[in-house]
């Protein structure tokens, strides 16, 4: 299936000949250094660079209103170079339509982030360029956005420092299948520690597809096939590493080359007329959703199901990109009793479409079999997905869509079409039964500890319900940590409402993949909102200060155990395996001594906010204040001392 | 008996609080909430024994019904051997916990009750109902 995804990529014509020195390796083959030639015209051009330029002086009012885009830049009189690479660089991922780069500045990519900032009308925007403290939140950034979108945003990586550094996000990223393209600067003739000759195998073993271009030409190309490559199933990162002398050298008179968006196929039209046949001739079919791709491909989805007539099973309340949980005929329907169940990215009685997982590439991303677990040559792999009961087919539920939606139309009956009816109508009242029912049952649940001090979990999230039910949200930060008491209280019914788990259940993830979402979100009239664990946030709690200086619309709401909380319970545990006692167990398992003010350290990065909230009774004024907070704009955060779980 | 059907009777069960016919208590339970904390035994089961997967508070246990039951879960628990990581019930033997502590923190936790106010007074709850009961 690996073969067939690259051939697929590979019949577009890209980097024609390029491609097979080490084709095995998953790894485009430009793999000669930039021509000496050229390093010398690219920095005679640049006028070299500066050396001892002494301690620059604190940025000007109006030099800060330039980085954040607010004005145009200025006419560049005397020599410059007037089309470098990077601008053309710029060009193709504007026309890719990737909105952000994020990043903390290297001078391996100076050129490419000179060109982002400056270059264009207006310069600084699609892509802009989102200031990140760290590379591992620019790539988190990316993961999150990843996920809220379905598509790729871009993150810089400095060298090698940077590459490791972004590390465990990419590993991450991977693990979640989600798009993300990463440029890492290559710098031969600077600091001699910052490059290497292949800086990508650093984390080749978990990115989807790699390349180190030799021309402008072919770098052009090349985040063209990064792009599609990051998009295609399995979807995953993918890393382009981009020699600092190609950012600079003359475009001359190059172009954007042509693009062509990768060919993804789906069930081919033999096995569309079966399934649509059996999904028309069953009684009572079901459709078991899972994780999609894309917005469009939910949407494609809801129509089957309303098409046929068929009840469904949704993964929204795990993860982005699945069914709306309370369409009307998401539940259990009226009747359980399916002769027919189509499983999309998901396990199903009789046939499951699933596209190719991580498993799927392991042999050319990761030849010295580090083997990451999971990732396993007979399963699909990669955190989400799994076999399917009865007939698994391989191929992507949401590229298989259109051609089922044609079978189905092509084989529908008006007889057909009344009993569809009719059944979707039993299916809707009884789904709304059922999820009253269900309701009922888990307010009861949650009302425990109502009152109590610290506050439940359970009324963090049954207070901020109604604050935000009418307004377009996302809620960007994992649950598993802190109750999940959304999945029973809130309704998901956007392929962004609920963003899931870390990927690999790595920390350091929920403010930077809230960040990620937030960008997606900003300018969209869509509010995010990240329950945030503490020990998580205590990773890289510098995106805080990248949420107000891009001005996003994310609500921090602390989830403040003042513990790594799992943990603790892992070592009370093995204590008492050991018959020691648990009353050591908190060292190293919890923030105490002293506590941490998130409210101080939020206004420390120039975030409003407020807390520690300790007494419930306040709790609902103060998400108040949070949600009208970013409903402007404003990113917010509200420390609330929690219970532990 | 046997630990591992001592464990095994008793998997599945959360330590919890319900309508249990009161047993005596002899242990000190001002002495056993400072112990409550500091076998961070909230960490699991809650501040106030009413929330999280643990709950003391509305779930009935056989283990709680007495303290010697539970005395005897304490103990019956200190030769399991995990082969993964748990958040399970940890073991607490006599060398690690004394009869009398465990008593003591026993007799605390017999002082919790829920302190939950009815649904229908909980305005926020009722209105995530009453959201919900409008047909989408």
């Amino acid at each position: 299936m690996a073969n067939a995804n690259r051939t697929r990529v590979n019949r577009r014509g890209f980097l024609k000949g390029a491609a097979t020195a080490t084709a095995a390796a998953g790894t485009a083959a430009f793999t000669a250094t930039v021509p000496s030639t050229a390093i010398a015209e690219a920095e005679g051009q640049a006028g070299g660079r500066a050396a001892g330029a002494g301690t620059a002086p604190p940025p000007t009012p109006a030099q800060i209103d330039r980085d954040a885009g607010a004005v145009q830049p200025p006419t560049v009189a005397g020599p410059a170079v007037v089309r470098p690479g990077s601008d053309l660089m710029v060009d193709v991922l504007r026309n890719l339509g990737i909105e952000y780069v994020a990043a903390n500045p290297g001078s391996s990519f100076e050129g490419l982030q000179e060109s982002i900032v400056n270059y264009g009308n207006p310069p600084n925007r699609k892509p802009e360029f989102i200031t990140a403290l760290h590379e591992e939140s620019a790539v988190t950034m990316a993961h999150g956005y990843g996920k809220a979108t379905g598509l790729p945003m871009v993150a810089l990586l400095h060298g090698t420092i940077g590459v490791q550094h972004a590390a465990m996000s990419i590993y991450q990223t991977y693990y979640d299948r989600v798009p993300a393209v990463l440029i890492a600067g290559r710098e031969e003739n600077f600091i001699q520690a910052h490059t290497a000759n292949d800086m990508a195998g650093m984390v080749r073993s978990f990115t989807k597809w790699d390349a180190q271009p030799k021309t402008l030409d072919e770098a052009l190309v090349a985040i063209q096939r990064a792009y599609n490559e990051a998009i295609t199933p399995p979807m995953g990162p993918t890393l382009l590493v981009l020699d600092a002398p190609l950012q600079k050298l003359p475009a001359g008179d190059r172009r954007v080359p042509d693009y062509r968006p990768p060919t993804i196929d789906g069930i081919d039209s033999g096995l569309a007329r079966e399934i649509a046949s059996k999904l028309l001739a069953a009684t009572n079919p079901r459709i078991a959703v899972g994780r999609l791709r894309t917005p469009a491909g939910i949407a494609k989805a809801v129509e089957l199901a309303e098409a046929v007539g068929a009840t469904t099973s949704t993964a929204a309340t795990q993860g982005p990109m699945s069914f709306p949980q309370r369409h009307r005929l998401c539940g259990a329907g009226a009747d359980t009793a399916y002769d027919f169940t189509l499983g999309l990215e998901a396990p199903a009685a009789q046939v499951s479409i699933n596209g190719p997982g991580l498993a799927s590439i392991v042999a050319q991303r990761d030849p010295n079999n580090i083997g990451f677990g999971g990732i396993t040559t007979s399963g699909r792999g990669g955190g989400r997905g799994a076999a399917a009961e009865g007939r698994s087919i391989t191929a992507d539920a949401e590229a298989s869509l259109d051609g089922l939606l044609a079978e189905v139309r092509r084989q529908m009956t008006p007889e057909r079409q009344r009993t569809i009816t009719a059944r979707a109508a039993k299916h809707a009242d009884a789904n709304q039964r059922l999820r009253i029912e269900a309701l009922k049952k888990a307010l009861d649940v949650k009302r425990a500890g109502w009152d109590a001090t610290p506050i439940s979990t359970a009324r963090v999230y049954a207070e901020l319900w109604p604050l935000i039910m009418n307004e377009d949200w996302c809620l960007s930060s994992p649950s598993n940590f802190s109750g999940g008491h959304h999945v029973d209280l809130w309704d998901h019914n956007k392929p962004y409402s609920y963003l899931g788990g870390q990927g690999a259940a790595g920390m350091g993830y929920g403010a930077p993949a809230s960040v990620g979402a937030a960008l997606a979100a900003r300018g969209r009239n869509r509010i995010v909102v990240n329950v945030q664990t503490d020990g998580d946030l205590n990773y890289a709690p510098g995106v805080l200060w990248t949420a107000v200086h891009h001005k996003l619309p994310m609500l921090t709401v602390m989830h403040n155990n003042r513990a790594w909380h799992q943990e603790l319970m892992f070592l009370e545990y093995m204590c008492g395996v050991r018959g020691r006692g648990t009353e050591r167990g908190h060292i190293g398992t919890s923030l105490r001594d002293p506590f941490i003010d998130y409210a101080k350290m939020a206004a420390a990065y120039g975030m409003p906010g407020e807390g520690p909230v300790t007494d419930p009774v306040k709790l609902s004024a103060a998400l108040k204040r949070g949600v009208a907070s970013v409903k402007q704009g404003t990113p917010y955060l509200i420390d609330v001392i929690t219970q532990p779980r | 008996m046997d630990v591992k059907r001592l464990i095994a009777s008793l998997s599945g069960l959360a330590l919890v609080l319900a309508a249990q016919p009161v047993a005596r208590a002899a242990g000190n339970p001002a002495t056993g909430k400072a112990l409550y904390y500091e076998y961070s035994c909230y960490a699991c089961h809650g501040y106030t024994g009413e929330t999280g997967a643990r709950a003391f508070v509305g779930n009935k246990s056989p283990v709680l019904a007495s303290e010697e039951a539970f005395l005897r879960f304490l103990r019956g628990r200190a030769t399991l051997s995990p082969a993964v990581s748990s958040t399970s019930m940890p073991s607490y033997g006599a060398s690690s916990l004394s009869d009398q502590k465990a008593k003591d923190i026993y007799a605390y936790i017999r002082t919790f009750t829920s302190h939950a106010p009815p649904l229908e007074q909980i305005e926020v709850l009722t209105q995530i109902l009453k959201a919900a009961s409008k047909v989408p």
